[in-house]
Formats: C-alpha cells, structure tokens, sequence
C-alpha cells in the first residue's frame, strides 16, 4: 500500500492534497448545525449528476416525446420512479441547504473580509442554480413546464435593444419547442453544469485560502500555539469528516422518507400541472414557480408595470452580491450585533412570506403582502450600510465559545 | 396531434376547474383506505363501468398484476376488455378514438394522470355530482364540472337526481356501498397515477432503517472522535497544553 | 494528541473507534451499494422494450412451402408453412445421422417446441432466421439437391456454409455451433395468427 502510495507520490501529490486540505486544514471547533449545509450541498451534487445521467438514458428531448418519455421513466423503466424522486426532490432540498448555507453567511458575517471572493463566487453558484433549475424544469415537458418556459422567455424579451433576438436564440424559434428542449438539455447537462462544478471548486479552493468563519466571526488564525496550529481550530479530518457522516445519515433519512413517503410533497415539489402535456392551447389558471424562485416572482408582481416589476425583481437578485460592502460594522456575527440579528430575522420571514405569497394565484388581496414584502426586502440592503454603522455591539470575546 | 391538442384542451379545462374548485369549496373526501384490496376493486369496477371509453395508457396491464399482486389469468378475467390492447401494453379502450369523438364530440381523456393532476377529492366529487339536465344532449350535467361530455354511467347504481339534489329514480345500490364503490374507483385511479406506491411502501421502511442505522453508529463514531478535542479544550483551560495542544489525527 | 493524553483514564479508547468506524464503514458502503445496484438497475431495457418486442403476424397469406419473414425485436423471423413431404424429410435428416442435436436438447426453444418439428404445430415453423455461428441470415432452401447432392430442403448460410434442416437444426461439420432459435409464440384461437412473444431465457443466439 505504502509502496503504491510512494509511486503515486513521486507523481502526483495526493498526500499533499490530502494534507493541505483535510487532515492539516484547521477549522473552527465551534460549527454548528448550519455548517453541515455544505457538505449536504456537495453530497446532493454529485446525487443530482448521478441520477441526472440515468434519467438521461431514457429520456427523449422532443415536443412530441419528451412528456411520455418522463412517464415512461415513472411507468416503465426499473427504478425510474426511484432516479426521477431523487431528482426532482433534491432540486427542493438543494435550494433548502443554499438558503441555510446562504442564511448562514448572513448570520455570521462570513461574506466579511477576507471572504469577499469566497461569498461572490458562492452567490454566482446560487444564481447559476436557479437558471440551472429552470432548464431542468421545462424539460418534462407537461403543460407547467410549457408555460413557465413561455413566462421565463419572455422576461428575456423585455431586454432592451437585444432582447426580441435574444428571445429567439434562447428558444431556438419563435415558441418553445423541439428545438428549446434539444438545447435547454444541452444546457442543463453539459454547459451550466460543467460551469457549476467548476465554481464549486473555486469556491472550496477559495475557503481553504481564506480558512472557515465561524458563529462567533472570530478569526481563529489570529491565536496559534506554538505548533504554529490555531488553538481553537481542530483538523478537518477526521473530526469533521465524521461529524459530517452523521450529517449525511440523518439528512439521507430525511431525504429517503421524502422520495417513498412523499415525493411530491403534496405539489410543492412536483406540482399538479406537470402532469398534463405541454399544451399551446391552453394556458394555465396562474403560472406560478417553484417555491425556491416563487420570493423573486412575488416582487415582479408587486409592481403592475412589467419593465419596473422585471427591474425590481433583477435587484432583489442582485443585492445579496454586494453584501461584502454593504455591512460596514466592524464586528461579523450577529451573536454580537442585536440589532442586525433582528433585521436578518425580519428579512428571513420576509423571504419565506415572498416565496409563500408568489405560489399563490395573482389576485389583489395579495398585492399588499407582496408590496410590503419586496419594500421590506430592498430596503434591508439599502439600510444596511447606515445601520450597521452606527449600530451598537457587544463585547467579542478572545476565543470561540464551544 | 389533434388528438393530442383534446386531449390537452379537456386535461386544461380539469384543471383549472379543479383548481378553481379547491378555492371556492371544500371537496368530499373519499372514505376510504388505500390499499391493494381496494385498488383491486376499484381497477375491476374501472374495467367495467370506465375502461369502454377511458384509457389508462402509462399503465400496463403486467405492471398491474406485479404491482397489485394479481396473476395473469386474473388480469385477463376481470380488468382487460376484449379488442383491447396486449397484455405487455397500457390500458387502452375498446372504443376507437374515432368512435368516441363521433358520441362525444371529444376523445374520452386518458386517465393515466388524472388523480395526480386534479387530486383524488376532485375525481370523488367530480363522479359523485351529476345531476339530471334534458337540455344537455347526454342528458346529463355535473355540479363541479359544467356542461361536461360524459355521461352519468353509474346512474343505474347511484341514483339519478336532479339539480336541486331531489331524487329523480333510485340506484340499484344502496348508498353506502355505492360510495365505497366509488371511491374504491377513485383508489384505482391513485394508484394508476403513481405506481410506484405500493414498492414504495414496501420497501421504504427498510431504507430508512438503514440509514437511521447509519446515523446511530456515526453519532457514536463522532462522539468517541470527538473525546480528543474535549480533552484538548481540558487541557488548554489548565494551561498545561498551551502550544502543544494541537490534535493530530492518527493514522 | 496522543502525546497530551497518554495517562488519562478516559483518553481515547482506539479499539472502540476502530469498531465504530467500521461498522459506520460496513453499513455506509451496504447502503451505497444497493442504491448503486437499483441505479445501474434502471438501465435494463424498459417494460416499453418488452412490449414493443411483440410482433403478431397473419398466417393467412402463407401458402402450404412458402414462408414469410416478419421483423421481431429487431432480428428476422421466418415463419414456414411445412407441406407434409417437407415434414418427411425431418426424419430422413436424423436417420442420416449428420445432425448435431437432433433431439433438440440444447435450450434453443421453449420446451413445447423440443421435438423433431421444433414447433407447437408440426406444420408451422416459427424461428429466429439467425445463423448460431456469425449473425447472418441463412438462405431458405427447400427444394432437394440445391444446395449439396444429397441436399433435402432447409437453410443455408451464405456467410461460412453453416448448413440447418427443414427444422432448423444444424448439420455436422457446419461452422455453427447450435440449432436455429425458437422464440416464444402463441397461435391465436382461430389459428389465423401467431403473436411471437420473448426469447426462451438461455437460447444462444448468435
């Protein structure tokens, strides 16, 4: 083994990798339970791309095949019930553990300095997921699928100058088609996930430069022993390979009990319309998006103008990347700052209620929440340089809790 | 094509009829419990009173007999028409496409997605809420779904009433087990629309016992690593382990 | 870390990290390694597959000699109306002993067609036109002498010269190894049709 291990040494460093990046890479001891959301993220990755490929084997991107095909998969195929689960049940849980691993960032300060580039390349990987997200979803082919592809295009259109002919290239014709699902899949297998995967190492590359925050937003490089080995840091392996283990056991479990128990979790993760075919003919009652794109949409409807609505609805997108610039305090973690603890709350809250009130049918009793909702959204990132500067804090201690 | 463009056009009227529907009032709940006996039911009183005109095409008749735990000779007894489709192929009508759009104006929909797509409460109260209307050509007419194409084949069992809900003519069942009978058609059409159900419960509960397992062992696996970095934090407080308080992993 | 805890009554207890680890080890690789046999599972040809490899043909048109070759999950199968002097000739083959299992006791049929006619009907041959040597699809010949002097009617294969009887049976010295395959097929009730259905489960086909 050894003998091997030398021979693989002399030409490839394997051993060094190992060790600069597991085994003498220190992170924080103090990580809590939001901290097993990457490793989840990494897990779900590599689930998707597995599953992915099988569903691929089977499935048929054209407008006349494309809905029986995915049938076929649920009705025909071995386990295709199993492959087709995973997949679109993981899209849920993968948007489940960003907004953690997001909110997280949010709640430590971990976008701070030095971790600029580690935030902006993890929130490029978010937006390049919901477009990602959104290829995959037109691919089924049934009627939702249809008209979100529609609705989504049509965004597109609203570009100035370029967007008519933008729309065009992106459809592959003037409506959604063979020729949309031949490159949406192209899309979505090869190019957007290729860029995903390659973002996903920057980021881990990125991390281990900079060295994880932590709850406490202390920088535990700042305190070394004499070993040259930060105090309150502990080698990622094995302590936080077996602690992440634990993670997957229990997150696996959670997962399993979705796919056999409830797979489409009573259509919020596989909805009702999916199951007819695309229909030019017949438009939906309310083309509404998956719940993890829905806080977006509710801003685009909160304003009855669409070049304003699709404006708003950019900068809602957009506001989370200057985060790094845009909180001006001194201290990281929230469990120092009360006052930016409850405006994280209040925009968690806001969030959820956008992503509630975008699923539902647009009616004016909604246009209130939606209204309050994208006010209280934007105006968290445009306060947020003044508050946080004269915010007041508490005292940080030396070292981590544990 | 044009087939298919019905097919879609009645699928999209469903649709925003259930949809609408689930706004304005509350659907009846069918009573019943959905396992294989009432699946089986149900898939023998669709074979008789509904698979003349509907399809359930995504669902082959040898699909049905794993999943249901019937035998062939069963399947060809009690579920499959004569001058339908094979044994290794979906549920397909007697009834050609051209027949049914002559009758009806429209192809029967297929019913593959219907309970998926509308929901099981829609499909009960949508079959329980026709009423008697000579001015439609069927003669018939539906509460949940207005001027539909399909007549009321169950009448002779359930009933005929008229609009107000008064009784026009007795049903040959009485009304319990006329319900039950619906809804078991209504577990039926469950079933067709996801069925995977039956493998799922079957084995669902051996996969996460596994991991469940999995999870016990790695939380003690994790607590026992773990031992050194609580000793650590042990040592640093008594000061004794300042600097060379770094835990290597073993290897 | 071993060095500040040597000494220490509840220092780290290895042989009981060794057992944790692996039975996590044993129970993870278990999991993963099912899922892993479902997945590659889900690449065996589909319930669709098995469906589409059902091919009915009519019977009618084939006249008493004749033969008609119908596709069926993609390989030909011919199906020959045996007169009953091509029937006789069946036995002739085996009384001169050059065929290579004349009792049909390798698997190439179901066992309702293991006898000397290798059908359910001796008239009627229903067989997967495929040499057993290369792939190929052998010539029907069922006119006495056409192929070799002492020929009495059956297939010949242009390929390598693999030689089979009115029954598909191989002859000696042939280059093919088996008998022609037999699939699974069924006569409708009137007799008008014959639905060919599955491969028989260990027939070797080419």
């Amino acid at each position: 083994m050894s003998k091997f291990g030398d021979w693989l040494n002399e030409r490839f460093p394997a051993r060094e990798m190992m060790r600069e990046h597991l085994t003498e890479y220190y992170a924080p001891k103090n990580f809590n339970i939001l901290y097993y959301t990457g490793s989840l993220l990494l897990l779900m990755i590599v689930f998707q791309f597995v599953s992915g490929f099988l569903l691929m084997a089977h499935y048929v991107p054209t407008s006349k095949e494309a809905f029986s095909s995915v049938q076929g998969i649920m009705y025909d195929t071995r386990w295709g019930w199993l492959v087709r689960y995973m997949h679109v049940d993981g899209v849920s849980l993968i948007f489940i553990l960003l907004y953690l691993h997001m909110g997280r960032g949010m709640l430590y300060g971990s976008y701070r300095k030095p971790r600029e580039l580690l935030w902006l390349i993890g929130y490029v990987i978010y937006i390049m997921m919901m477009g990602e997200a959104f290829f995959g979803y037109i691919l089924p082919f049934g009627n939702l699928s249809y008209w979100a592809g529609v609705v989504i295009t049509s965004i597109v259109h609203a570009i100035p100058v370029i967007g008519p002919g933008l729309t065009t290239l992106v459809r592959g014709g003037t409506g959604i088609g063979t020729a949309t699902l031949e490159r949406f899949l192209a899309l979505h297998a090869v190019l957007w996930f290729m860029i995903i995967a390659a973002l996903i190492v920057l980021h881990i590359l990125a991390l281990h430069q900079v060295g994880s925050n932590n709850p406490d937003g202390i920088e535990i490089k700042k305190l070394k022993g004499a070993d040259g080995i930060p105090l309150d840091g502990i080698p990622f392996h094995p302590y936080y390979t077996v602690k992440d283990v634990f993670g997957v056991g229990v997150f696996l479990t959670i997962f399993a009990a979705i796919i056999f128990y409830a797979p489409t979790m009573h259509g919020v993760f596989l909805e009702r319309t999916t199951f007819f075919p695309a229909n030019p003919m017949v438009s939906l009652p309310d083309v509404t998006p998956p719940w993890y794109l829905a806080p977006y949409y509710a801003m685009l409807r909160a304003i009855p103008n669409k070049y304003e609505g699709i404006i708003l609805m950019a900068a809602a997108v957009m506001f989370p990347f200057f985060l790094p610039w845009l909180d001006r305090n001194p201290v990281r973690s929230s469990r120092y700052r009360p006052v930016y603890k409850a405006m994280i709350i209040i925009m968690g809250i806001t969030f959820f209620t956008l992503a509630w009130v975008g699923e539902q049918p647009a009616l004016p009793k909604y246009f209130l929440v939606e209204r309050l909702g994208a006010a209280i959204y934007i105006g968290f990132y445009v306060l947020l340089p003044i508050i946080s500067s004269i915010e007041p804090t508490k005292k940080v201690p030396e070292r981590v809790r544990s | 094509m044009i087939r298919k463009a019905w097919v879609g056009a009645i699928a999209g009227a469903l649709v925003s009829l259930g949809l609408g529907l689930a706004q304005a009032e509350t659907l009846a709940t069918p009573s019943y419990t959905f396992n294989k006996p009432t699946v089986i039911a149900g898939a023998k009183l669709f074979a008789e009173h509904c698979s003349s005109c509907h399809a359930v095409g995504s669902l082959r008749y040898n699909r049905l007999a794993g999943d249901l735990g019937m035998t062939k000779a069963e399947i060809k007894k009690d579920i499959m028409l004569p001058g339908g489709s094979h044994y290794l192929e979906g549920m397909e009508p007697a009834m050609t496409q051209a027949d049914a759009a002559k009758w009806f104006g429209l192809p029967p929909p297929d019913l593959s997605h219907i309970v998926r797509a509308t929901g099981a409460r829609f499909i009960y109260t949508y079959l329980t809420s026709f009423y008697w209307d000579p001015q439609r050509p069927s003669g018939w007419n539906n509460h949940v779904f207005p001027n539909v194409a399909m007549p009321n084949v169950l009448a002779p069992w359930g009933g005929t009433y008229a609009k107000d809900g008064k009784e026009l003519k007795a049903g040959v069942e009485p009304k319990a087990a006329y319900d039950q009978q619906v809804a078991d058609i209504v577990a039926f059409l469950r079933y067709a629309s996801d069925p995977s159900v039956f493998v799922r419960r079957e084995i669902g509960g051996y996969v996460i016992g596994t991991l469940v397992v999995l999870s016990i062992l790695a939380y003690f696996m994790k607590r026992e690593y773990w031992k050194d970095v609580h000793d650590r934090e042990e040592a640093q407080k008594k000061g004794e382990g300042m600097g060379t308080g770094s835990s290597k992993p073993k290897s | 870390m071993a060095k500040t805890v040597e000494g220490k009554k509840d220092g780290p207890n290895m042989g009981r990290r060794r057992f944790l680890t692996a039975a996590t080890s044993v129970v993870g690789v278990a999991a993963i390694g099912t899922m892993a046999v479902a997945m590659v599972d889900s690449l065996e040809p589909t319930a669709a597959e098995a469906a589409a490899g059902v091919t009915v043909a009519n019977l009618d048109p084939i006249e008493a000699g004749m033969q008609l070759t119908v596709p069926w999950q993609k390989n030909p199968v011919i199906i020959v109306n045996r007169t009953p002097a091509m029937l006789a000739t069946l036995g002739e083959m085996e009384k001169k002993g050059i065929l290579r299992d004349p009792n049909s006791d390798v698997p190439q049929q179901p066992t309702y067609c293991k006898n000397q006619y290798r059908s359910r009907k001796p008239e009627w041959l229903v067989m997967v036109r495929i040499c057993t040597h290369l792939c190929c699809i052998p010539h029907y010949r069922p006119k006495k002498g056409t192929v070799t002097p002492w020929w009495l009617g059956g297939f010949h294969c242009p390929c390598h010269g693999s030689m089979y009887d009115l029954s598909g049976r191989v002859t000696k010295g042939s280059p093919a190894p088996h008998n022609m395959v037999v699939p699974d097929y069924t006569f409708s009730s009137d007799g008008k049709s014959v639905t060919i259905t599955t491969m028989p489960p260990h027939a070797h086909l080419c």
